[in-house]
C-alpha cells in the first residue's frame, strides 16, 4: 500500500470522481475536517434526487420482498435509464398500492375474527345484537360466568332481567339492572367468576348470526386478498433483476454524487487522501491526470511522511490477498478481525488446520460423503459470496472427513456397515475383539506407566494392519490424546512463532522475545516433557531438559515487559494445549452416538422384531430398522456438522489467535470507492 | 474385609466409573453456568454491532475449555490410570 494524495480544481472534480470510481482501486480516507484551509466538500448536483429515487425503490423492493442475489440476467445502463420511471412510477405506484391495500385487507381480517371469536362463548343467548347495549336508565352485564347468578342479583336488585345459556362448559349471561344498582350487581358478578365480552358495535341480528356474519366477512376479504398478493408475485417476477439494477445504478450514482463529502475541499480546489496497492500507483495516476487533462495532480507521498500519518492514528488499509483454494477461508479470518497491515494474515493457516481438525473430529466415510454432496448441492442455491465461502470450507472439511473416516474405519459409525462389507462376518461382542491389544496392528511399547497402545485391530483379512483403527477402543483413545495434544503443540507452536514476528514487524523486540517467545518454549517443552514422563517416568532426561527449559522460560517472562504478572499466564498456556483434547471428545461422542444407533438397530431392533433371531431377519424387522437408523444417523450428523465446526473455530480464535492475532487491534479492510457492477453491463 | 473388596477391583472401578462420570458431568454443569451470562451478553451485543459476532464467539466460547479439564481427569481415571492392575 502507499499514500496517495489527489489535488486538483473543482473544475475537473467530476470526471476525476468518475475515473476513480471505475478504476476501483483508491482506498479513500475520510477527511476529518481538522484543517482551517479546507472545508468538507459538497455533494455534486442531482445527490438528493438520487437519494429520493433509491428510498422509493428501496421501499417497493420491501413489498416484494427482494432481496440481494447473484444475477440471472444483466442490462445496459440505457435500458435501466430508459425503464427506470416507468418502474418507479407506474410499475412502483402499483405495487405500493396494492401492498397498502393487503395490509388493510389483513387488518380487517383480523379485527373481524377477533371480534367473533370474543362473541363465541354467547353465541346461545337468544337476544339481538342491538338489545346489548346502548341503554340510558339501564346496566348491561354481558359475559361468561363460573357458577348461576339469578338468585344472587336478585338479592341486591329486585328489579333484573337476567338471561341465561350455556354450551360445552362456558355459561353465557346477560344481566340487566337499574344503573344506580351496577355497582353492587358488579360485584356479585364478581364472586361468580364473571368476565366480561365487549360486545362490538354496528351488528344487528341474532348473536350466532352476527358471527357467522363476520366470518363470512373475513372469509369474502381474504378471498380479495389472493389475486393481490399473486399480482405482486408476478411483478416481482417479471421485474426482480431489473429492479436490482436499477438499485446498483442509482446507488453508483448516488455514491458518486455524495463522495465529495468525504473530500477537503476549498472554493477552487479539492484534494482526496487514501491508499492504493503500490503496484497500482502509476496505472491510477496515469488515468487520473489523462481523465482530468492534466488538470490535476497525484502524488505518492514517501515513507516516513506516511509513517508520520499513521502515527497520528491513520489505519493503513489491508488488502487480504490468498489463492483461490484458501480464499473462502477469509471468512473465518473475517469473522473474528480484519489483520492489520503490518500482521500476519493467518487465513492460510486456517486452511490448513481447520479442515484437518473438521475431518479428525467427524472422521466417517458416510457423513463425510453425505456432506459433500449436500454442499454440492446447495452450491448452485446459495449464490452470494458469503455462503460460497462456507460451502467451499465446509466441503474441503468433508473431504478431510472422508480420509480420515477411512483411518479410522467408520461409515456410519465403527464396524458398522465397513464390517459387513469387508470382513463378511459381524462380532456379537463388537467391541471386544478390538479391545483386546493382542489383536491390535501396531504396538507402541511399553512405558513407564504401562503400555502406550497400539492401532490397527485385527478384522478378517486385515489382520495386523494399521487401519482401521477404531476409535471407540481403549488403545485408539490413549493415541488420539497424543496426536490431539500433538496437533495442540504445533498449532499453538506456530501461532507463537507468528507472535514473535508480528512483535518483530512492529519492532517490539521486547515483546517478541520476552513475551512471545518463552510461550513457544513453555508450550513445546511442556508437550515433549509429557512425552518423555510417559516414555520413561521422572527420571527420563526428556523429562530433565524439559524442566530445565520451562524454568528458563517462566524467568524470560518474568524480566519481560509485564513482570511478574507475564508468570500468572502460565494456567491459560497449559489450558491452551489440554483444550486440544476436544478434537479426540467430540469425535468419540459422535462415534458413540453411531454406535449405539447400529447397535440399536442391527442388535437389538432387528432380532427383536424377528423373534430373537440373529440371522434371518424378517422383512419388516429390516424395514423397521432402517428407519430407526436413519433417523438416529441424520441427528447425529446434523451435531456431526456443527460441533466440528465450532469447536475448530474455537482453537482458531482462542488458542491459537490469541498467541499473535490482533495484539494491536483489528485493522481495516481495503475497500476502494468504486463498485463492482453485477446488474449492469457496459 | 475392605482391603479384600479393594483388591477385587469391582467396586473401585465401579466408583472409578462414577467419578469419571462426576468429573465430566460436573465440569459441563460449571462451563454452562459460566456460558449463560456471556452468551447472553454477546447476543445483546451482536443484536447492536454485527460486526462484534466473531469477537463474541471468542468470549463465549473461552469457558468451554472447562468441561475438556473435566474430561482429561475422566480419560485419566477411566483409561489411563490402572490401580489394581
Amino acid at each position: 500500500m502507499c499514500r496517495v494524495v489527489v489535488a486538483g480544481s473543482n473544475k475537473v472534480i467530476e470526471p476525476v470522481i468518475e475515473k476513480l470510481h471505475e478504476l476501483n482501486l483508491l482506498h479513500v480516507v475520510n477527511y476529518s475536517g481538522a484543517d482551517e484551509t479546507f472545508d468538507m466538500g459538497k455533494p455534486l448536483g442531482k445527490s438528493s434526487e438520487y437519494a429520493e429515487q433509491l428510498i422509493k425503490l428501496r421501499s417497493i423492493e420491501r413489498y416484494l420482498e427482494i432481496t440481494d442475489k447473484m444475477p440471472d440476467k444483466q442490462f445496459p445502463e440505457s435500458q435501466v435509464l430508459s425503464q427506470m420511471d416507468g418502474i418507479l412510477d407506474t410499475v412502483g405506484n402499483d405495487v405500493i398500492a396494492t401492498a397498502e391495500r393487503i395490509a388493510e385487507i389483513d387488518n380487517e381480517v383480523k379485527i373481524k375474527e377477533d371480534q367473533a371469536r370474543a362473541l363465541k362463548p354467547l353465541a346461545g343467548l337468544t337476544l339481538d345484537m342491538e338489545l346489548l347495549h346502548g341503554y340510558k336508565s339501564l346496566a348491561s352485564f354481558v359475559g361468561t360466568v363460573a357458577s348461576p347468578v339469578e338468585a344472587d342479583v336478585s338479592k341486591v336488585s329486585y328489579v333484573n332481567e337476567v338471561f341465561t345459556s350455556s354450551s360445552g362448559g362456558t355459561n353465557a349471561v346477560a344481566v340487566f339492572v337499574p344503573v344506580e344498582k351496577a355497582g353492587e350487581v358488579s360485584g356479585v358478578l364478581a364472586e361468580h367468576g364473571f368476565s366480561e365480552v365487549s360486545v362490538p358495535g354496528g351488528l344487528t341480528g341474532t348473536i350466532a348470526g352476527a358471527i357467522s356474519t363476520l366470518e363470512s366477512d373475513a372469509k369474502r376479504l381474504e378471498g380479495e386478498k389472493a389475486p393481490l398478493v399473486k399480482k405482486l408475485k408476478d411483478i416481482r417476477a417479471q421485474h426482480e433483476d431489473l429492479i436490482l439494477a436499477i438499485d446498483e445504478h442509482l446507488s453508483i450514482k448516488s455514491q458518486k454524487a455524495e463522495s465529495p463529502l468525504r473530500f477537503a475541499s476549498t472554493d477552487n480546489a479539492f484534494v482526496i487522501d487514501g491508499w492504493v496497492p503500490t503496484d497500482q500507483f502509476e496505472a491510477l495516476k496515469r488515468e487520473i491526470e489523462s481523465a482530468a487533462g492534466g488538470r490535476v495532480q497525484v502524488e505518492k507521498l514517501d515513507g516516513s511522511e506516511a509513517d508520520k500519518l499513521v502515527e497520528a492514528g491513520e489505519d493503513i488499509p489491508t488488502k487480504l490477498n490468498n489463492p483461490g483454494v484458501v480464499k473462502p477461508f477469509e471468512l473465518i479470518t473475517r469473522l473474528f478481525a480484519i489483520p492489520e497491515y503490518k500482521e500476519y494474515d493467518p487465513t492460510p493457516l486456517i486452511f490448513v488446520f481447520f479442515p484437518l481438525m473438521f475431518g479428525l473430529i467427524l472422521g466417517d466415510v458416510a457423513y463425510g460423503l453425505i456432506v459433500f454432496i449436500v454442499m454440492m448441492m446447495l452450491r448452485r442455491k446459495f449464490r452470494t459470496p458469503g455462503w460460497q465461502s462456507l460451502i467451499n470450507i465446509v466441503t474441503i472439511s468433508s473431504i478431510w472427513a472422508i480420509i480420515f473416516g477411512i483411518l479410522f474405519g467408520e461409515i456410519f459409525g465403527p464396524l458398522g456397515l465397513w464390517d459387513y462389507i469387508f470382513s463378511g462376518a459381524h462380532y456379537t461382542g463388537l467391541l471386544g475383539t478390538v479391545a483386546d491389544p493382542h489383536h491390535v496392528g501396531v504396538d507402541f511399547g511399553s512405558g513407564f506407566y504401562g503400555p502406550l497402545g497400539r492401532i490397527g485391530p485385527e478384522i478378517g483379512s486385515f489382520a495386523g494392519g494399521v487401519f482401521p483403527m477404531y476409535r471407540l477402543a481403549t488403545a485408539s483413545v490413549l493415541v488420539l490424546i497424543g496426536v490431539s495434544l500433538f496437533i495442540g503443540i504445533v498449532h499453538t507452536g506456530i501461532g507463537s512463532v507468528l507472535g514473535v514476528k508480528n512483535e518483530l514487524a512492529y519492532g517490539e523486540k521486547r515483546h517478541a522475545y520476552f513475551e512471545r517467545l518463552p510461550v513457544l518454549l513453555f508450550q513445546v517443552f511442556f508437550g515433549l516433557g509429557l512425552l518423555g514422563l510417559i516414555a520413561g517416568g521422572l527420571g527420563h532426561p526428556l523429562v530433565l531438559l524439559s524442566a530445565l527449559v520451562i524454568v528458563i522460560s517462566i524467568i524470560m517472562m518474568v524480566k519481560g515487559p509485564e513482570g511478574v504478572m507475564g508468570a500468572t499466564h502460565i494456567p491459560f498456556f497449559v489450558s491452551n494445549l489440554i483444550s486440544y483434547l476436544r478434537l479426540l471428545a467430540i469425535g468419540l461422542a459422535s462415534v458413540g452416538v453411531a454406535f449405539a444407533a447400529n447397535q440399536l438397530g442391527f442388535y437389538v431392533l432387528m432380532p427383536m422384531l424377528s423373534g430373537g433371531a440373529h440371522d434371518g431377519f424378517t422383512t419388516i424387522a429390516i424395514v423397521v430398522g432402517i428407519v430407526v437408523l436413519i433417523m438416529v444417523h441424520f441427528i447425529n450428523l446434523l451435531l456431526g456438522i456443527l460441533s466440528p465446526f465450532m469447536h475448530p473455530l474455537r482453537l482458531h480464535y482462542v488458542e491459537m489467535f490469541t498467541k499473535f492475532y490482533s495484539g494491536h487491534g483489528g485493522g481495516v479492510e481495503y475497500s476502494p470507492f468504486g463498485r463492482v457492477r453485477r446488474f449492469l453491463r457496459d | 474385609m475392605v482391603v479384600e473388596t479393594i483388591t477385587d477391583g469391582g467396586v473401585l472401578y465401579g466408583l472409578l466409573a462414577v467419578g469419571a462420570g462426576l468429573a465430566t458431568g460436573l465440569a459441563g454443569i460449571g462451563a454452562g453456568v459460566g456460558e449463560q451470562g456471556i452468551g447472553a451478553a454477546v447476543v445483546g451485543v451482536v443484536a447492536e454491532e454485527p460486526g462484534f459476532l466473531g469477537k463474541g464467539l471468542f468470549l463465549m466460547l473461552l469457558p468451554e475449555t472447562l468441561i475438556i479439564f473435566g474430561l482429561a481427569v475422566s480419560l485419566i481415571l477411566m483409561f489411563a490410570w490402572t490401580p489394581f492392575a
